[in-house]
C-alpha cells in the first residue's frame, strides 16, 4: 500500500485529534486554574473538595476516565434531570480528557505558583500595591513562566492521550489507522503504525517548537 | 516623633524573637541598627512595615495609633503608603524592566498616571547613571545595579521613612560602595532612614543614632561616637570587640 494512501487515511482523523487536543486543553486549563485556586484557598472546605477531586482523578487511568464519561456521565446527570443523550462522541472525549488533564494541570499550576519567591509579594506590598494588583501584575505572570516546562510535558502527554478515544468509537488519527490495518487484514500493519507514530511525532515537534519560542520570549523574566 | 513602637513582641512558634521592643525614629534621623545575626533586627524592620504580624505592641506613625497585633487594613495601607522598604535580596519584580520596577509603586501604590510614572522612573535611572539599563530585566543586571534600582523604587515614592534590610549583605564587596554612596546621598538630603546593616563604616559616618540589638531587645542606643567609642553595656563592648578582631 502506498505511503500517500496510508497518510491520507491517517490525516482524515487529524481534525478530530486537533479538536480533542485544543478543546480539552482550553477547558482543562480553566478547570485546572479553578482547582488551584481552591487548593490554595484558606477554607478547609474548598481545599478538601479540590483534594478529593485531584485524588480521584489522578488515580483513574485516562482510558477508564473516557469510558466512565461516556457510559457514566449520562446516567449521573439523568439523576438530576439533565439529558445529554444528544452529546456527540467528540464531546464525551473532550469531557473525559478535560477531567483527567485538569487535575494534572492544577498540580503544575500550584507548584508554579508556590515557586514564586515570597519576596516578590513582599516587595509588591511594600510599594503599596493591593493584593489583587500584586497577584495579577507580579505573582501570576511569574508563576505562568515557571509553569511552562511542566505544562509543555502535559500538553505532549495530552496529544498522545487523544488516541485513547478509539474506545468511544471516535475516529481520530489512531482509530483511522487501526481501522485501515484491520481492513487490510494486518498485512500493512507495521507500515501503517510507523507512519502514525511519525505523524504524532511531527505534532509533538510543532508543540515543542511553539513552547521553545514562548520560553525564549520569557527567558529574561525567570 | 515620626515613628515609634512600644512593647513590640513577636514569636515564631515557641521562640520569642522580639521581647517587648521600644523603638522610635525622628523626622530626618538615620537610625542604624547593628547586632549579631539572628538577634531579631530584620524581624523588627519587617514588623514596622507589616511584612510580619506582631503578637503584641503599639505603633504611632505620623500621629496615628495602631495596635500592632490587630492592625486595621486601613492602618496597614497607611503605613505602607508612607514608608518604603529596601530588601537584602533586592526583590526587584522579575517580570518587569528596571524602569517598570521603579514606576510600578507610583502607578499601583499611589495611583499616578502611567506615563508620568514612567517618565519619573526614566529620570531617576538617568540620575543614577543607569539610563542604558532602563529596559533591562533584573536577570540582566548586576547585584549592585539591582540594589540601586531597589533603592530608587523606594525613594520615588517619597516616603516619610525608608527601611533598609541589610541592603549590601548580598553584594560582592566591590559593588557595596556604589550602593552605600546612594544611601549616603539620601541621608544628606534629609531622608529619614532605618538601616539594618553590618557596614560599620557606614554606621559610624552616616548614622545620627546607633541602636545595638541583641537577643530580641535593644541593648543600647546612642550617637555613633557614644556607642562605638564609649559603649555603656558589656554586651555592646563584646560585640564591637569581636568585630574589631575580625576586621
Amino acid at each position: 500500500m502506498s505511503t500517500v494512501k496510508i497518510l491520507r487515511v491517517i490525516l482524515r482523523g487529524l481534525p478530530n485529534t486537533l479538536l480533542l487536543l485544543s478543546w480539552s486543553l482550553i477547558l482543562a486549563t480553566v478547570l485546572g486554574m479553578l482547582l488551584t485556586r481552591m487548593k490554595l484557598a484558606k477554607g478547609r472546605f474548598w481545599q478538601g473538595l479540590a483534594n478529593l477531586y485531584l485524588n480521584l482523578v489522578r488515580g483513574t487511568p485516562p482510558l477508564l476516565m473516557l469510558l466512565l464519561s461516556y457510559y457514566g456521565l449520562p446516567v449521573l446527570l439523568k439523576l438530576i434531570s439533565i439529558n445529554i443523550e444528544h452529546w456527540t462522541r467528540l464531546m464525551f472525549g473532550v469531557f473525559g480528557l478535560t477531567i483527567g488533564w485538569s487535575a494534572y494541570l492544577a498540580e503544575a499550576f500550584r507548584s508554579a505558583y508556590l515557586s514564586v519567591d515570597p519576596g516578590q509579594l513582599e516587595a509588591a506590598r511594600s510599594v503599596g500595591m493591593n493584593n489583587r494588583d500584586a497577584l495579577f501584575r507580579i505573582i501570576l505572570p511569574q508563576a505562568a513562566v515557571n509553569a511552562l516546562p511542566n505544562v509543555e510535558n502535559l500538553v505532549i502527554g495530552l496529544v498522545k492521550a487523544t488516541s485513547l478515544v478509539y474506545v468511544l468509537g471516535l475516529f481520530d488519527m489512531y482509530n483511522e489507522a487501526a481501522n485501515l490495518s484491520n481492513q487490510t487484514a494486518g498485512i500493512h500493519q507495521l507500515q501503517i503504525f510507523v507512519l502514525l507514530a511519525l505523524t504524532y511525532w511531527l505534532i509533538v515537534l510543532i508543540i515543542e517548537a511553539i513552547f521553545r519560542q514562548i520560553r525564549k520570549h520569557f527567558a529574561l523574566m525567570a | 516623633m515620626l515613628l515609634s513602637v512600644k512593647k513590640l513582641e513577636k514569636r515564631f512558634g515557641k521562640r520569642t524573637v522580639l521581647k517587648g521592643v521600644d523603638f522610635s525614629v525622628d523626622q530626618g534621623e538615620v537610625v542604624v541598627i547593628i547586632g549579631p545575626s539572628g538577634s531579631g533586627k530584620t524581624t523588627l524592620l519587617r514588623n514596622l512595615n507589616f511584612l510580619e504580624n506582631a503578637d503584641a505592641g503599639t505603633m504611632n506613625f505620623k500621629d496615628r495609633q495602631i495596635d500592632l497585633a490587630h492592625p486595621k487594613k486601613d492602618d496597614v495601607h497607611f503605613v505602607r503608603r508612607h514608608s518604603a522598604m529596601v530588601f537584602q535580596n533586592y526583590n526587584l519584580f522579575k517580570n518587569k524592566t528596571a524602569q517598570e520596577n521603579i514606576a510600578e509603586g507610583l502607578i499601583y501604590g499611589q495611583g499616578m498616571d502611567k506615563r508620568q510614572a514612567l517618565t519619573i522612573a526614566s529620570d531617576e535611572l538617568k540620575s543614577l547613571g543607569l539610563a542604558a539599563q532602563a529596559n533591562h530585566y533584573p536577570s540582566q543586571l548586576s547585584g549592585g545595579q539591582q540594589q540601586r534600582i531597589g533603592i530608587a523604587r523606594a525613594t520615588v515614592l517619597k516616603p516619610d521613612v525608608i527601611l533598609f534590610d541589610e541592603p549590601t549583605s548580598a553584594l560582592d564587596p566591590e559593588l557595596v560602595g556604589t550602593v552605600l554612596d546612594d544611601m549616603r546621598r539620601l541621608a544628606q538630603a534629609g531622608q529619614t532612614m532605618v538601616v539594618v546593616t553590618h557596614q560599620m563604616s557606614f554606621a559610624k559616618n552616616v548614622a545620627s543614632r546607633i541602636v545595638f540589638f541583641d537577643d530580641g531587645q535593644i541593648v543600647e542606643s546612642g550617637s555613633p561616637d557614644q556607642v562605638f567609642n564609649h559603649p555603656r553595656e558589656e554586651r555592646t563592648r563584646q560585640f564591637l570587640g569581636a568585630l574589631a578582631e575580625n576586621y
